[in-house]
């Protein structure tokens, strides 16, 4: 029940920020495929940043422990494909998952259309299971993060991640401010 | 925006400073101790079951490291999923992080055994291993016998767990000696896709 | 009617979203998500339409071993989303009441809308999560499995981009 109640709370913390953000807006959404307007970038890109370096900082000083985080599992080539998919579909509705609650939430229907399009999609890969597993399951890594990857620290790797994403934050800022 | 750069700097200041902030997973250096490893045994905090490693692997608990002792031509042969491959001589220039849950196996489970004793003397207290090793697996896990005399659902719950790992359970009428295996420390694990 | 508030600072509000992720990690050992609970309602649906089939799949059958998939965290989650969207967007003025205010989209925008949804479907179940879970959550913990999967979504993304430029004037 506790579980339940943190998984309520932080949903409702989750939604707030996306709206907040507006991205429960699909041209706004779909604007970033058009450099037109950066919204998913800095978000998302600010939200990495700051939870990679609370994970780090925080494992440091003895608040949490990131070796008991749960990292999701690489499997190269089904996240491959299914990121080329996923991509086309988010163009195509300007939403992802989470945004098409945001959506449907702040009364906007295309937000329910892309809802019943998530459903149909994970249906269909649900019952068509038994033909694609082979390559569902194929090119499996375990929890492979970019540090065991590459052999680097874990505190190396994060600068790295964070220089990048800082630079990019940068050169979009510098983009914005020349319009 | 002032807000926006005071970010970005500080954010550029946490990420350059992480190089240097040490490593967490320390491995101390302690003598036997052999009172806590005598303990550990008669406990039985020693080992798990393959069957409980099992559903560790399929629950994907966190931190779970799935070592194999073996040679690697013998792991290549064939392995428990999602295990690594330390041989023996090599474990005990391994680095373990406080927290992870190490599982260790081998053949039948003698060398795990002993790996098990050489981790706890490098201060590896988080490491359990599998009595019966990938023998156990087999029969416990992948071709396990659905006693007659448990309830459908527990019948069912096992045949799931080896069906999940691509074997199948033998129907039989023998009574098998252990079910359930030990109770699950930790948190209380979600089924999640993400 | 409330006058529209404008959206708050991106950056900013980015860092707080970063900060519940952080939440979440502590609180719970894992990451947000989104695609997980269309995966567990759409699971629960398939095995209350046609059981046999659901069971013979072992996609549907990993979101049903753990209780009901309606009440999966996931799922209380999502609500959770909807709740805190729905209040945020109410406070700030900016429910955009479809049927209300008459802005309806277009029959083509919304048919896109599902296509779009669909393939985001089959997208995020073959990469096992989105841009919540996958990207967002594994991307902070340095999964190589997350950069891939945004590296693709936005190659992706940007290519087909033109070729639907129409959708977005």
């Amino acid at each position: 029940m506790n579980d339940l109640l943190i998984a309520g709370g932080i949903g409702v913390a989750f939604g707030w920020a996306l709206e907040c953000a507006g991205l429960g807006d699909p041209p706004k959404l779909a604007g970033q495929f058009y450099l037109r307007d950066f919204t998913v970038l800095k978000v998302m890109l600010s939200a990495m940043i700051t939870a990679m370096l609370g994970v780090f900082w925080g494992g440091r000083l003895g608040m949490l422990d990131p070796g008991a985080l749960y990292v999701p599992e690489t499997y190269l080539l089904p996240q491959l494909v299914g990121g080329l998919v996923f991509g086309l579909g988010f163009v195509l509705s300007g939403l992802c998952p989470g945004t098409s609650c945001v959506a449907l939430a702040s009364g906007r229907i295309e937000g329910a259309a892309t809802m019943l399009g998530l459903f149909a999609g994970v249906l269909l890969v649900g019952f068509a299971f038994p033909a694609i597993e082979p390559f569902y399951r194929s090119t499996p890594h375990g929890p492979l993060t970019l540090q065991r990857l590459t052999g680097l620290p874990y505190g190396v790797a994060v600068a790295l991640v964070t220089m990048v994403a800082v630079s990019m934050l940068a050169w979009i800022a510098k983009r914005e401010a020349a319009r | 925006m002032r807000l926006v750069r005071g970010l970005g700097i500080g954010a550029l200041a946490l990420g350059l400073v992480a190089p240097f902030a040490g490593s967490p997973s320390r491995t101390q250096q302690r003598g036997l101790d052999l009172d806590s490893i005598a303990r550990a045994i008669d406990e039985g905090s020693d080992h798990v079951s393959a069957r409980q490693l099992a559903k560790w692997i399929r629950d994907r608990r966190p931190g779970l490291r799935v070592i194999d002792v073996r040679s690697p031509s013998e792991f290549h042969d064939d392995a428990i999923p999602t295990a690594e491959n330390v041989p023996i001589d090599q474990l005990a220039k391994s680095r373990f992080a406080p927290d992870q849950t190490i599982v260790l196996y081998s053949q039948e489970g003698a060398h795990a055994g002993q790996a098990w004793v050489m981790l706890r003397s490098l201060g590896v207290t988080q490491a359990v291993f599998v009595p019966g090793g990938l023998a156990d697996w087999r029969e416990e896990v992948l071709s396990p016998l659905l006693p007659a005399n448990a309830s459908p659902m527990e019948r069912a719950r096992i045949a799931e767990l080896s069906h999940y790992f691509g074997g199948s359970p033998r129907i039989g009428g023998e009574q098998e000696g252990e079910v359930a295996g030990a109770a699950q420390t930790g948190q209380r694990s979600r089924r999640r896709g993400c | 009617m409330r006058p529209p508030r404008p959206y708050a600072e991106s950056h900013a509000t980015g860092v707080c979203l970063g900060l519940v992720l952080l939440a979440c990690f502590a609180l719970t050992g894992q990451g947000l998500g989104a695609s997980g609970a269309f995966a567990s309602v759409a699971s629960g649906v398939a095995v209350a339409v046609s059981p046999e089939t659901a069971v013979h799949s072992a996609y549907f059958r990993s979101y049903l071993q753990d209780g009901s998939p309606w009440t999966a965290w996931l799922v209380v989650e999502i609500i959770g989303v909807l709740v805190g969207a729905a209040a945020s967007a109410a406070l700030a003025g900016r429910t955009r009441l479809t049927f209300v205010r008459a802005v309806r989209p277009s029959g083509g925008r919304l048919f896109t809308g599902v296509a779009g949804g669909m393939l985001m479907g089959v997208g995020a179940a073959l990469a096992r999560g989105c841009t919540s879970g996958l990207a967002l959550s594994g991307g902070a913990l340095l999964s190589v499995g997350a950069w891939i999967f945004m590296a693709a979504l936005f190659l992706a993304g940007f290519l087909a981009a033109p070729l639907v430029r129409r959708l977005w004037p």
